[in-house]
């Protein structure tokens, strides 16, 4: 695993990336209680544990539009 | 004039305030960063997953690997979500009704059918620009080289056929109210064109090629002469769809 070591500078903006991306959809998600369908808890899951495409999903088809 | 700025303006804002400017960005810079790192550690990982030995039958990677995935990853998955985060470029609003004060405000349809194009390609252009320059800076410094012949021009290949993905989006959205009208025509439009793919020699004229001939342009396979059917046709097919999209939605009711 030495040899990953070595790449850790380059991993640290791509962990930063996804871990903005996270956060900024679970502060929309806990300040807007409304969404098109499903529930807080759903949306913070989903956020959570399909890292990258989560928060993506969320942002596009569970928002509510008109906030 | 003046009401195409202040429609476009209105527009930025808004992809600003949807998070739609912030994700894309975001999400083409994941896309950027990681497809070198990839390409410089599947090996390591299939060594400590699976067995060193299979590790050791693999070629060590290089520049190639990483903007193979480059275009694996910005080519299908990232125009994915381009396609599906513009999806209800006018749906919103028809669906909101707010286009109907503007419109009999003076601004003409053909204005907003432009500005809104105007800025998602805005959009398009600087998340390409973010993600192809985050692979160059990396694979320079992963694998010390980006000496490969038609780097530039496979990505402003892809770049254009982007602009034609959107146009054709634009032009599906105005043909329904709904934002799933929009992006049904143009995934059924793309399956087309993917069905035409099977014709070997189809390739020369298939628009899709822009997206999926890159790397046999990098490494040489296909020539840039090979695809100037493709290209022209993909302009010429932009130029009627955003002349369609003005034309139908002059006539359409809001």
């Amino acid at each position: 695993m030495n040899e990953i070591g070595q790449y850790i500078p380059f991993l640290i903006p791509l962990a930063i990336a996804q871990v903005v991306l996270m956060v900024v959809a679970i502060v929309h998600i806990v300040r807007h209680r409304h969404y098109r369908f499903g529930s807080m808890a759903l949306w913070i899951v989903v956020a959570v544990v399909f890292g990258f495409i989560g928060p993506v999903v969320y942002f596009v088809f569970g928002r509510d539009r008109d906030e | 004039m003046r009401g195409y700025a202040a429609f476009l303006g209105k527009e930025l804002i808004e992809a600003v305030r949807t998070y739609k400017l912030f994700l894309m960005l975001v999400i083409f810079g994941v896309f950027g960063m990681s497809s070198p790192l990839l390409a410089k550690l599947t090996p390591q990982m299939i060594a400590s997953v699976v067995s060193p030995e299979l590790a050791a039958t693999i070629p060590a990677p290089s520049a190639v690997d990483a903007w193979t995935q480059f275009y694996k990853n910005v080519g299908q998955l990232g125009l994915v979500i381009l396609i599906i985060m513009f999806s209800g470029v006018l749906a919103n609003e028809l669906s909101k009704g707010t286009l109907v004060n503007v419109v009999t405000k003076g601004l003409s349809r053909g204005a907003v059918i432009l500005a809104k194009l105007t800025s998602m390609v805005a959009i398009w252009t600087g998340s390409l620009v973010l993600a192809a320059g985050l692979t160059w800076v990396y694979t320079q410094y992963l694998f010390g080289s980006n000496a490969l012949p038609h780097l530039v021009v496979s990505v402003v290949l892809l770049w254009v056929f982007g602009v034609f993905l959107l146009s054709l989006l634009v032009c599906a959205a105005t043909l329904g109210s709904n934002n799933w009208v929009a992006l049904l025509i143009t995934v059924a439009v793309v399956a087309v064109g993917l069905v035409a793919g099977i014709i070997p020699a189809a390739y020369h004229y298939n628009p899709l090629s822009l997206a999926s001939q890159n790397m046999a342009l990098i490494t040489g396979t296909v020539t840039l002469g090979d695809l100037w059917p493709a290209i022209g046709i993909t302009l010429g097919l932009i130029v009627v769809l955003v002349a369609a999209a003005i034309g139908i939605f002059r006539r359409r009711v809001l």
